[in-house]
């Protein structure tokens, strides 16, 4: 018998939770295919490792950007092989809840749940991950009382309003901790005239990134590829410059945020004032963020306990409560 | 023959229609309630604990930030 799986199917990272037993896996959404022959090489963690130091014949990608499937045929063998290393069989079927940005179409939900039943689910199911990141964050969501929380995925960022187990107002932007690693590698470019890789840039906004200034500020040597010469480079990055580059991104997303907090019912806006919002998502650990957002909407912002996990963690609890909760899938409710 | 195959086919199908018909219909108070309380922090705290613990006993600090 099948033990029954929650998939956080994240543009960054992958996670899965099964049924019983808790999170059992957690990789980075990469695959490293050859190309000549198609054949899978690597996932998750071995295959992020390859990204830009591959040969010609090797190409290392995430098939999931924005959120939605880039890449149909390679997002479903990369389901296939997840399942597989979960102990998913042809005999062994179970049922998948998926977590997806709320923003995506009808047609980029329909992928995901093909690629799963082809990769092995005998049923898929989607839910929003903003709801999915509340249930996981333990926030109050069955009292009648404004729960707000912010998801800053690699790929989306999606802030939610739930009271009484449903999305009372939401909002969704196309913008995450992606887009501010390649603001910092244009920037560089640009700039200071070197190419540097996005695992780099990434290693950049980790060591010196932030949304706002904070105390502890040092500044960062970057080695990349100069443009003219073509010749290693070593230039040096400070806070300053980093926040400059990524500021777009980081507005983007607090105009999303401000956005969701203008559709909330009055009798709910009060609650945040008390409560506060909650930040969840790899993006959210962004050094100055909670304080960037706190400072423009003048809400307190607390960041979950369990930031990185609320998503999967929240879909894994609708796995064991299945047929109580299954009123929460997209498309089930009216 | 052909009478008493349509005739069973007829049974069958008036059997399905009655049972569907009598089937007990979901109350959506009582859906309502059920989905209120299984997101109740009592229903949600045996499995943030069993992450938690597993989180533990991996001593595993989390994925990779992204």
């Amino acid at each position: 018998m099948a033990r029954d799986l929650a998939i956080d199917l994240g543009t960054a990272n992958t996670l899965v939770y099964m049924k019983g037993r808790g999170i059992v896996l957690n990789e980075p959404s990469v695959i490293a295919l050859n190309r000549q022959t198609g054949e899978v090489l690597a996932t998750g963690r071995e295959a992020w490792q390859m990204i830009g130091r591959t040969p010609g014949y090797i190409v290392a990608v995430r098939p999931l950007r924005g959120g939605a499937i880039t890449d149909f045929e390679i997002t479903e063998r990369m389901i296939r092989l997840l399942l597989q290393r979960v102990g998913v069989s042809r005999f062994t079927r179970p049922k998948v809840v998926i977590c997806v940005p709320s923003a995506i179409t009808e047609v980029e939900r329909r992928a995901v749940t093909d690629a799963a039943r082809r990769a092995g689910a005998a049923d898929a199911n989607l839910i929003e991950q903003p709801m999915a990141a509340a249930i996981g964050a333990d926030l109050p969501i069955d009292e009648p009382v404004g729960n707000m929380v912010i998801d800053i995925g690699g790929g989306t960022s999606e802030t939610a309003v739930i009271s009484l187990g449903g999305i009372v107002s939401l909002e969704a932007v196309r913008v995450g901790s992606f887009d501010i690693d390649a603001a910092i590698q244009n920037h560089v470019r640009r700039e200071h005239g070197i190419a540097i890789g996005e695992r780099t840039a990434e290693e950049i906004k980790v060591a010196i990134g932030s949304a706002d200034p904070t105390q502890d500020e040092n500044q960062a040597e970057v080695r990349g590829r100069d443009l003219m010469t073509g010749l290693p480079k070593t230039v040096v990055l400070t806070p300053e410059e980093v926040r400059f580059a990524i500021e777009d991104v980081i507005s983007s997303i607090v105009a999303s945020v401000v956005r969701c907090l203008s559709k909330a019912p009055p009798e709910l806006s009060q609650d945040f004032l008390v409560r506060g919002m909650y930040l969840v998502g790899g993006g959210g650990l962004l050094r100055g963020l909670a304080e960037r957002i706190e400072r423009e909407t003048e809400v307190p912002v607390r960041m979950s306990n369990v930031p990185l996990e609320a998503v999967v963690l929240g879909a894994g609890h609708v796995i064991e409560h299945y047929e109580a909760l299954k009123g929460m899938f997209m498309g089930a409710r009216p | 023959m052909l009478v008493y195959i349509v005739i069973g086919v007829v049974i069958v199908v008036a059997v399905v229609v009655v049972a569907m018909l009598v089937r007990p219909k979901q109350d959506p108070v009582d859906s309502f309630r059920r989905q209120i309380d299984a997101l109740s922090p009592e229903a949600r705290k045996p499995t943030i604990d069993q992450v938690r613990d597993a989180a533990e006993d991996s001593g595993d600090n989390g994925p990779d930030e992204s």
